[in-house]
């Protein structure tokens, strides 16, 4: 017998930056492991991590694999084992399992341009994608990146979103008005149709809220986008994080270890039940 | 290997099996549960169906998966808490308890090998007791390919002809625990094994329960997502989850961390048995909820055991020992349930 699979490896909390303040706050943690060695993963994967006392929770890895220092995890503040993450200082101890789940299939994008349409901390998922096909920008073609929140004191990863638009299109929106605000005002969806963005040879990769998946799945198709050139994460209860433990399913899939990544072709046929 | 055990004589093996914790059926409160025997000659093998079935064996409903410390140097030590492997053995077991293991084994294998399942199971003898009259009224363990004498997952199968116990030994595993009783076990005569095959075409006949003509159910179940079916089987459901927590088949589980002192942290993390027939099984931190109503849930667990499951492994999740009907406070009959499947809009 091998591993144990349920028995996290320690990790030290090296930084702490606080994204979003107020009653939504998201922070990001940089962690390292006690045992100097780390994990190898691809983009779009999760991890569990322990807050020893509270618990576990499916969080996915917001760095980009191209970076070794650290291993990074952008978390809202939502439920016990969240809440209990925020509260932890720089020199805390967490519990990391991992890594989980499909990912990104980058290979079949090579040559292709990428679009990225975010949500809140639906950012976080797809960060480490957004590094990953900028470092590697050869292989691919355009790079643009829509992103919205409900207001500007929303936005996550708000300094790396300035410097990114040196490097890459960026389209910031937020919900409704606000004094000062020069960019898109409305919902993600409604951003996405504003662009005009054009389904020849593009990959459109959506994480969000549910409803803003939706509705940015729907924006896609009125602009032609086919359901192969769609892309999701979904995201459901989790304990285990292997498949066995039962909740996390859709139909015949457990979203821990054959998601999260799906193309909406794939997602449509399963039951709607996520 | 095959040999015949005068009953008269089953006390005698007990009594050799020093170095196994022993489980059989035993009946308290009304009630039959695998409980530790106390002395060789408080083990009644007969044809009884227990409440828990044996599966509580090599997944308890709680066990320890390691033990967390605050350590003064601001760290966090981690202490694996892996069963012990000391052999134990479990008499009776039901055939259709010993096909559903053969299904847990996969669930907990694979990528992602359990090794607190696995640590338990191996170190586990499952004797198993052919069923001569079904111990259940509502056995229909035939009807999903089982059988009252099925040999899967078990280490040993003993049949049952009156005077004697038939011993068919399965697995290297059963060979070692009829090696330990050896000079108790005879060779069987041909009539031995004539009378227990005989035994055991009759006892199939006596499985009174049938789930006829279930082959299209799994494919049926796609197009009825939908169906205003799931509410109206559900409709009397308590979700008290009986259903699933006395399944041998099912093995949802939760984890959660139980703290001992705050300062220094100390404390385990526990796994327990968790049912799909509980709202907050699927509930998101934000209050979302996949499956809000008690309809989506009696739709999971009939397409999970008779859809999903047959999809991933090739077998009904389902081994027809018939608990969930019997012991369903509401009577919610899950040979119903999928008959009604399949008859759908016909």
């Amino acid at each position: 017998m091998g591993h144990n699979v349920y028995l996290p490896k320690l990790a030290r909390i090296v930084e702490i930056k606080e994204e979003v303040s107020g009653v939504r706050p998201i922070k990001t943690f940089r962690t390292n492991f006690l045992d100097g060695d780390g994990f190898l993963y691809r983009c779009g994967q999760c991890a569990m991590l322990s807050v020893f006392g509270r618990g576990e929770v499916m969080i996915s890895i917001s760095s980009s694999p191209l970076v070794k220092d650290y291993l990074q995890f952008s978390v809202l503040k939502m439920g016990r084992v969240t809440s209990a993450l925020h509260d932890m200082e720089v020199g805390g101890v967490l519990g990391i399992r991992g890594p989980y789940g499909n990912s990104f299939p980058l290979d079949e994008w090579k040559g292709k341009n990428i679009i990225f349409a975010g949500g809140g901390i639906g950012l976080a998922p797809m960060w480490g994608l957004v590094h990953m096909t900028l470092g590697n920008k050869k292989d691919y073609g355009d790079l643009t990146l829509i992103y919205g929140s409900r207001t500007s004191k929303d936005i996550v990863f708000k300094e790396e979103l300035e410097e990114l638009k040196k490097r890459m299109p960026v389209h910031l929106s937020i919900d409704v008005p606000e004094p000062g605000w020069s960019e898109f005002v409305g919902f993600v969806a409604q951003n996405v149709l504003d662009k005009k963005l054009s389904p020849h040879n593009a990959i459109a990769i959506t994480c969000g809220p549910p409803i803003m998946i939706k509705t940015v799945i729907k924006a896609l198709k009125d602009l032609k986008f086919e359901d192969e050139q769609i892309y999701t994460t979904v995201e459901n209860k989790m304990k285990c994080g292997i498949g066995k433990c039962g909740r996390c399913n859709i139909g015949r899939h457990y979203v821990c270890k054959d998601g999260p990544v799906y193309s909406w072709a794939e997602l449509k046929k399963l039951p709607q039940e996520y | 290997m095959d040999k015949i055990l005068a009953k008269k004589d089953f006390p005698e093996w007990l009594k050799k099996l020093k170095a196994y914790r022993v489980y059989a059926p035993r009946k308290q409160d009304d009630v039959w549960n695998y409980e530790p025997v106390s002395g060789p000659d408080n083990v009644q093998l007969a044809d009884v169906m227990t409440a828990v079935p044996a599966k509580k064996i090599v997944f308890p409903q709680r066990e320890y998966f390691f033990e967390f410390r605050e350590t003064d140097d601001n760290g966090t030590k981690l202490t694996e808490l892996l069963p012990e492997d000391n052999p134990v053995v479990v008499f009776g077991v039901r055939p259709c308890e010993g096909k559903a293991v053969t299904l847990t084994d996969k669930v907990f294998s694979g990528e992602f090998e359990d090794p607190y399942y696995w640590k338990r199971r191996n170190a586990t003898t499952l004797v198993g007791l052919a069923c001569v009259n079904p111990p259940s009224p509502n056995c229909f363990c035939t009807s999903v390919n089982g059988s009252p004498h099925s040999k899967e997952g078990l280490d040993i199968l003993l049949t049952d002809l009156g005077e004697t116990f038939y011993a068919e030994a399965l697995t290297k595993k059963g060979e070692k625990l009829i090696h330990e009783g050896q000079k108790l076990f005879k060779d069987p005569k041909p009539e031995d094994k004539k009378k227990a095959e005989k035994i055991q075409v009759e006892a199939e006949k006596k499985v009174r329960r049938k789930l006829n003509r279930i082959e299209n159910v799994p494919l049926k179940l796609k197009g009825m997502f939908d169906s205003p079916l799931w509410d109206e089987e559900s409709m009397s459901c308590i979700r008290c989850g009986i259903c699933t927590y006395l399944c041998p088949t099912c093995h949802c589980f939760d984890m959660n961390d139980e703290v001992e002192t705050t300062t220094p942290l100390q404390g385990k993390r526990v796994r327990t048995w968790d049912t799909c027939q509980f709202p907050d099984f699927t509930m998101h931190s934000s209050g979302h909820n996949p499956r809000p109503e008690k309809s989506s849930r009696l739709r999971q667990r009939i397409n999970h055991k008779f859809q999903y499951f047959v999809e991933i492994w090739q077998n009904y999740q389902c081994t027809g020992c018939g608990r969930c009907i019997s012991l369903c406070p509401v009577g919610i009959d899950i040979i119903k349930v999928v008959e009604k499947v399949r008859d759908y809009g016909s």
